[in-house]
């Protein structure tokens, strides 16, 4: 059998419109699978339990103000990574070829994940009183999740991570230095509008890149970055 | 020409004895060069300018201060560890995650030595990246002119913590192998530097002086200068890290796949051997004690560690008194004598006043020196002994000036009347203040000073609690002081001269004052 006979294409079959929300599901959910996205809100809910058990067991830093969000801000920068290391696919080309959803599928994937960071997080901090309370912990959550997924999006979908925590390690001596830049968010009150625009922009950027540049792809298992150089 | 010319394959250059090492260094090799551990160095090099070189550039040029947050207090672990725990997750799950799994362990080599390759080549990009990094930062402060010696032996405790991230991350990325493995154990080991920061600031002695960003009472001035850092807790931390290091590494030979019998039951003796050495050096660091150069662990002690480093001493002079201070506090000489000027023109012709100075080595205390130590005066010609190392010097952890001379005034004074190591009696009490006033210091600001020192404690509800400010300059002591103050000059040089034997010996009462 061959294609010579065929001139035009088979008519549509009637029920195909009534197919089309189980198909768009079917894809949604097989974006998620292939970013382990259900996995990831498995750990982010671990995450959420692990800041319940912080706050209930007062498992802060000795010190002032500054040095009480240490942990807190850890379990969120954890947060951030697991998202940042949610975005990168195994199929590659084949699905940018394809895949005219793709963007809107990584931007709802990233927002989905970031809400439930977000959620659990809440959730985790009912055991006790987190500093700077709920809109602290959206702005950090929201600004660190940005750095991942810029991190994921320059350095690689497998090393997203290191977003997040080089941003953390930056945070945490900037905190007992008392900094006056709004980049350091999470040192400023909860209300400030210069770190919560700042938290929002890189948010907003590190979205925006996961929507239209997806992670890089690095192909970091094969020859190590000194081979060429080295032999 | 065809193959049936060609010789039989000439034998190898190598003796057959010699070629698994050199297979195993082929295997490195190859391991090093591909390995993309270097890829994360540029972002610890960032973080490491921040975090652990310039908050540390505010301090005073000496190796101990510039050291105390990036060593003492293991920021350069901080900036490491979890970074290169991360990564080295991401190589250890290399095989997992391909689904090569199999086909590695049916190669000739073992998996356990294939994976041994792969961790040693991580762990020497992180090692040798920090080492790289720390001696670049020393460079630095040698250049900036930084005296002392640099605390070598917290060096290589922080190589061996990076060695050790490594190869728990690697362990973890071997035995789960997946995405979420590297971003977890970056997590994981930031969260137990921060929990061991957070024990460490805690708990003054006992075992967590094995956790090695604890620097409580273990990095103190004068070590490097005038005595040298002494290796017992460094030694201890080693064996700890090397310990965690190693049993987590050779967890990686237990399972059936990873090597034969032989291989595996060693594997099982070195996990043994690394619990062993970590739980031992718990317990030596259980055992540790506070002496005066540092922590004394008595297994480890060395009393060669004691002994105080040689030098040559820089002088100078305050209004006629020779100061002579340790080479590496040269920048401080001129503070120091000036400070000290009022006092000796104050003190001029009353007996048992200095005929001049000396640093002395300060001793180790759990309050890391924040309230100094009292000077001494001893000898004939009597000789005032400064350790100096005590005292915040001006630029320490945000200490001024001014408050810094202000400090040396008090501590000589104090010496000069005989009080010892507390407030002394109140007609000791008295006459310092009467003696401070006349070097600069009036009465009404004393008690602020006094209390820096910790020669003044007063309870809470006498003072209604630390946010009610300074305590007041009142009471029977400095109404005595200010009769004596009142009086003329040359009655109260006269007075002074016929009563100090008295006042340093404690007999003499606030009622015998003028």
């Amino acid at each position: 059998m061959t294609a010579a006979g065929i001139d035009h294409a088979p008519a549509a079959a009637p029920a195909a419109g009534r197919r089309a929300p189980a198909a768009g599901a079917r894809l949604v959910w097989l974006f998620l699978a292939s970013r382990r996205t259900p996995a990831a809100a498995w750990l982010l809910a671990g995450l959420g339990m692990l800041m319940w058990a912080s706050l209930h067991w007062h498992w802060n830093i000795a010190g002032g103000a500054a040095a009480r969000q240490v942990i807190p801000l850890t379990i969120e920068a954890g947060s951030a990574a697991v998202i940042a290391v949610s975005t990168y696919g195994p199929f590659g080309e084949p699905e940018r070829a394809t895949g005219r959803w793709l963007p809107w599928l990584r931007m709802a994937a990233a927002l989905l994940l970031t809400g439930a960071a977000f959620g659990a997080l809440c959730a985790g901090a009912t055991a006790g009183v987190l500093p700077g309370g709920s809109l602290a912990l959206l702005r950090n959550v929201g600004g660190m999740t940005g750095t991942g997924l810029l991190a994921a999006a320059v350095l690689g979908g497998a090393f997203g991570w290191a977003g997040p925590i080089a941003y953390l390690l930056v945070t945490e001596v900037s905190l007992s230095g008392h900094p006056t830049t709004p980049w350091v968010w999470p040192a400023r009150p909860p209300h400030d509008l210069g770190g919560a625009l700042c938290a929002s922009a890189v948010f907003a950027a590190g979205v925006s890149a996961i929507m239209l540049l997806g992670a890089r792809e690095t192909g970091r298992d094969s020859p190590g970055p000194l081979s060429r150089w080295i032999s | 020409m065809t193959a049936a010319d060609v010789q039989a394959r000439p034998a190898p250059a190598v003796t057959p004895r010699l070629a698994p090492p050199l297979s195993l260094l082929r295997l490195l090799w190859i391991e090093v060069r591909r390995s993309p551990m270097p890829l994360i160095l540029p972002l610890i090099a960032a973080l490491f300018w921040f975090d652990s070189y310039r908050p540390s550039v505010g301090q005073p040029p000496l190796f101990i201060l510039r050291t105390f947050w990036n060593m003492g207090q293991g920021g350069t672990i901080v900036d490491f560890g979890p970074l290169v725990a991360g990564m080295a997750a991401w190589i250890g799950s290399r095989d997992g995650r391909r689904g090569t799994t199999d086909l590695v362990t049916a190669t000739a080599q073992p998996r356990l030595t294939s994976q041994l390759a792969s961790w040693a080549a991580a762990a020497i990009w992180a090692v040798g990246g920090y080492l790289a990094f720390v001696g670049a930062l020393f460079a630095v402060y040698a250049y900036q002119g930084v005296t002392g010696e640099p605390p070598w032996w917290w060096v290589a405790v922080g190589a061996t913590a990076v060695a050790a991230f490594s190869s728990a991350g690697f362990a973890a990325g071997v035995f789960f192998p997946s995405r979420f493995t590297a971003p977890l154990t970056a997590f994981g080991g930031f969260l137990v530097m921060m929990l061991s920061s957070q024990t460490g600031f805690r708990d003054l002695s006992g075992w967590p002086q094995i956790l090695p960003t604890n620097s409580n009472g273990n990095f103190q001035p004068d070590s490097g200068m005038l005595y040298p850092y002494l290796p017992d807790l460094p030694v201890a931390r080693i064996m700890f890290l090397a310990g965690i290091g190693l049993a987590a590494l050779f967890l990686l030979g237990l399972p059936a796949v990873a090597a034969g019998r032989r291989m595996r039951g060693v594997a099982v003796m070195m996990v043994a051997a690394g619990v062993a050495v970590s739980a031992a050096a718990v317990g030596l660091a259980s055992t540790a004690r506070l002496g005066p150069h540092g922590m004394v662990i008595a297994a480890l002690h060395d009393a060669a560690s004691d002994r105080p480093i040689r030098y040559t001493p820089v002088c100078g002079s305050a209004a006629g008194m020779p100061v002579c201070l340790n080479p590496a506090y040269r920048a401080d000489l001129t503070t120091v004598t000036a400070a000290l000027a009022p006092v000796v023109r104050e003190l001029a012709g009353l007996p048992g006043a200095p005929h001049r100075a000396k640093e002395i080595g300060a001793n180790y205390d759990t309050l890391d020196g924040e309230t100094g130590q009292p000077m001494t005066i001893s000898g004939t010609p009597p000789v005032l002994s400064v350790p100096l190392g005590a005292e915040n010097l001006p630029g320490a952890f945000g200490a001024k000036d001014a408050v810094f001379s202000d400090q040396l005034r008090l501590l000589f004074l104090h010496a000069f009347v005989g009080a010892g190591n507390n407030a002394g009696t109140p007609a000791q009490q008295a006459v310092q203040a009467v003696l401070l006033q006349g070097a600069g210091l009036p009465i009404a600001a004393q008690p602020k000073l006094l209390t820096s020192v910790g020669l003044l404690w007063i309870p809470a509800e006498v003072t209604g609690g630390p946010t009610q400010g300074p305590p007041q300059a009142t009471g029977p002591v400095y109404a005595a002081a200010r009769r004596l103050a009142a009086l003329p000059a040359a009655a109260r040089q006269t007075w002074l001269v016929s009563h100090l034997a008295a006042l340093r010996s404690g007999s003499l009462t606030l009622a015998q004052l003028p």
